[in-house]
């Protein structure tokens, strides 16, 4: 599903955030990403949902090379991948509804179906309840979990997440990684770039670590 | 079809959401489109009445034929042969006497002509040559100037001809100002557009981030933009209907005092119908330039 072939990312300035990087993805699988600080792994993410463009090398995403696509086709790409972020990147303009509403609306679906939709997942993620709250007077957890559901509602094939529990507690961070297996468990490709090595272990899947823009070990539960 | 009719009811939804929660910054913008509007409007309503008012008085350039007070009658029928040749279209004898008395009617000048021992007025033809430009009519004053019984010849037309190229170049003038303020229209719509773009910058970065094509980043500023024009033109409208009420008792007294019933007609349905399209349209197009522009500035952020 992902396929990255001597990837290097070299930014203005000339910092290299990735440096001639390979690695598969398969379809279905569940791939963490770790590696400290300034390793590389959300400018791998950024590659894959062309956020950003690979300075040299072929990032592949279903067959499509990502890194050569033109920019109409882009926001097309995107439909296909959830996105989540350590930030979450809600907008507190809009409630719990809504916000799950947007990639529908942006998609074009039909608005019953699109609120059935929404509500389904909201459900999934916990926030019933909550549809009508503004993101705002939800908890970091919460906020997470309203993050989650936007990036499942259209129901992608790929899910991508940048420290999705990184500011969240423990018991936060384990109900969001459990969301994730369960995630997995129906099919969906996950790669969550994280530090929580608990995470990593009670979840199983595979771990690429990144040291300096290079992978420096892949391991296997 | 029907997703592309779900985008323009959601993007149109969305405008109006906007319009309604900032209803003092709605109504401002609209008013400055409509003073930027009412302007040229205003001019463009007066030379129409103008022209109106032009249109009252002949349409067609005439020759006066004056006669000598002692024309002899072999004279006087030879000046009618004339007239009857091809090149005059009408020819209309205007007795000494009954030009006295509509220039009484006329002018109001009992009085005066009371006082008269005799009818100071000669006969004269009303012509109407075929052929109207100034070197026919000149050719045939000419002509008729020389045949013997005629005391002068007066060609009518130039002072309506003066008027008619004064207000060809207040036309003129009416669509350079429309052109400079349709450019100010455009602006003010711009840069409206432009500071909801900016405050709008994380849902338009968050909006990419998961799938949203520029046009459909794009569409409710358009229909914003849209909206603020229309609003405009109708702002104009009221300021124009207002400045009609208030200039129509003066108009009608000065009119009234020249003899006329002239009065300020109102725009057609019509030409209500052009601003208004062309006040959306400016509006709409002003949102295009300032959203695309925007949108280069605000990328997609991680």
């Amino acid at each position: 599903m992902i396929n990255f072939s001597q990837v290097t990312k070299r930014y203005p300035g000339g910092h290299e955030a990735l440096s001639g990087v390979n690695f598969t993805v398969e379809q279905g699988e569940l791939v963490f990403l770790t590696g400290h600080s300034g390793a590389g792994k959300s400018t791998l993410l950024k590659l894959i949902a062309a956020i950003e463009r690979p300075t040299s090398g072929v990032v592949s995403v279903s067959g499509q090379n990502v890194g050569r696509l033109p920019r109409r086709a882009i926001p097309y790409l995107r439909r296909n991948i959830g996105l989540v972020f350590q930030d979450h990147k809600l907008l507190f303009d809009r409630n719990v509804i809504e916000n799950v509403l947007l990639p529908l609306d942006i998609a074009g679906l039909e608005r019953r179906e699109a609120l059935k939709r929404a509500r389904a997942v909201i459900d999934k993620v916990g926030l019933l309840a909550r549809e009508k709250a503004n993101p705002v007077s939800l908890s970091g957890g919460e906020q997470q979990r309203l993050c989650i559901a936007r990036a499942l509602v259209g129901r992608p094939a790929l899910l991508l997440a940048d420290e999705p529990t990184g500011n969240l507690d423990a018991g936060y961070a384990a109900d969001i990684m459990s969301m994730f297996r369960d995630f997995h468990q129906v099919g969906t490709t996950l790669l969550i770039a994280t530090h929580d090595d608990r995470a990593i272990t009670a979840l199983g899947g595979r771990m690429l670590r990144l040291d300096h823009g290079r992978v420096a070990e892949t391991t296997s539960w | 079809m029907v997703g592309w009719l779900r985008h323009q009811k959601h993007a149109l939804g969305s405008a109006l959401r906007r319009l309604r929660a900032q209803p003092v910054t709605t109504l401002l913008t609209a008013l400055a489109m409509g003073v930027a509007i009412s302007l040229p409007s205003g001019l463009y309503l007066g030379l129409v009445n103008l022209s109106r008012l032009a249109g009252d008085l002949p349409a067609q350039p005439e020759i006066s034929v004056f006669l000598d007070a002692r024309v002899a009658a072999a004279q006087q029928s030879a000046i009618a042969t004339r007239l009857k040749q091809p090149d005059i279209a009408a020819a209309r004898f205007v007795s000494r006497d009954e030009a006295l008395s509509d220039l009484i009617a006329a002018q109001d000048l009992g009085d005066v002509t009371t006082g008269l021992a005799s009818n100071p007025l000669p006969d004269a033809w009303v012509v109407r040559p075929r052929d109207t430009t100034r070197e026919a009519m000149m050719r045939i004053a000419t002509e008729l100037s020389a045949l013997p019984g005629v005391a002068e010849t007066h060609l009518d037309s130039q002072w309506a001809d003066r008027l008619q190229a004064a207000l060809a170049l207040g036309r003129a003038g009416v669509a350079l100002l429309a052109a400079l303020f349709a450019i100010a229209l455009v602006a003010i719509s711009g840069n409206a557009i432009r500071a909801l773009v900016l405050a709008r910058r994380d849902e338009i970065q968050v909006s990419r981030l998961i799938g949203a094509t520029d046009r459909y980043i794009r569409r409710p500023f358009l229909y914003l933009g849209a909206l603020q024009g229309l609003l405009g033109g109708l702002a104009a409208g009221t300021v124009l209907a207002g400045a009609g009420l208030w200039l129509r008792t003066p108009v009608e007294h000065l009119s009234g005092l020249y003899g006329s019933s002239f009065h300020l007609l109102p725009p057609s349905a019509t030409e209500i119908a052009v601003v208004l399209g062309l006040t959306t349209l400016f509006g709409w197009l002003g949102a295009w330039l300032s959203v695309t522009r925007s949108l280069r500035q605000v990328e997609a952020a991680p």
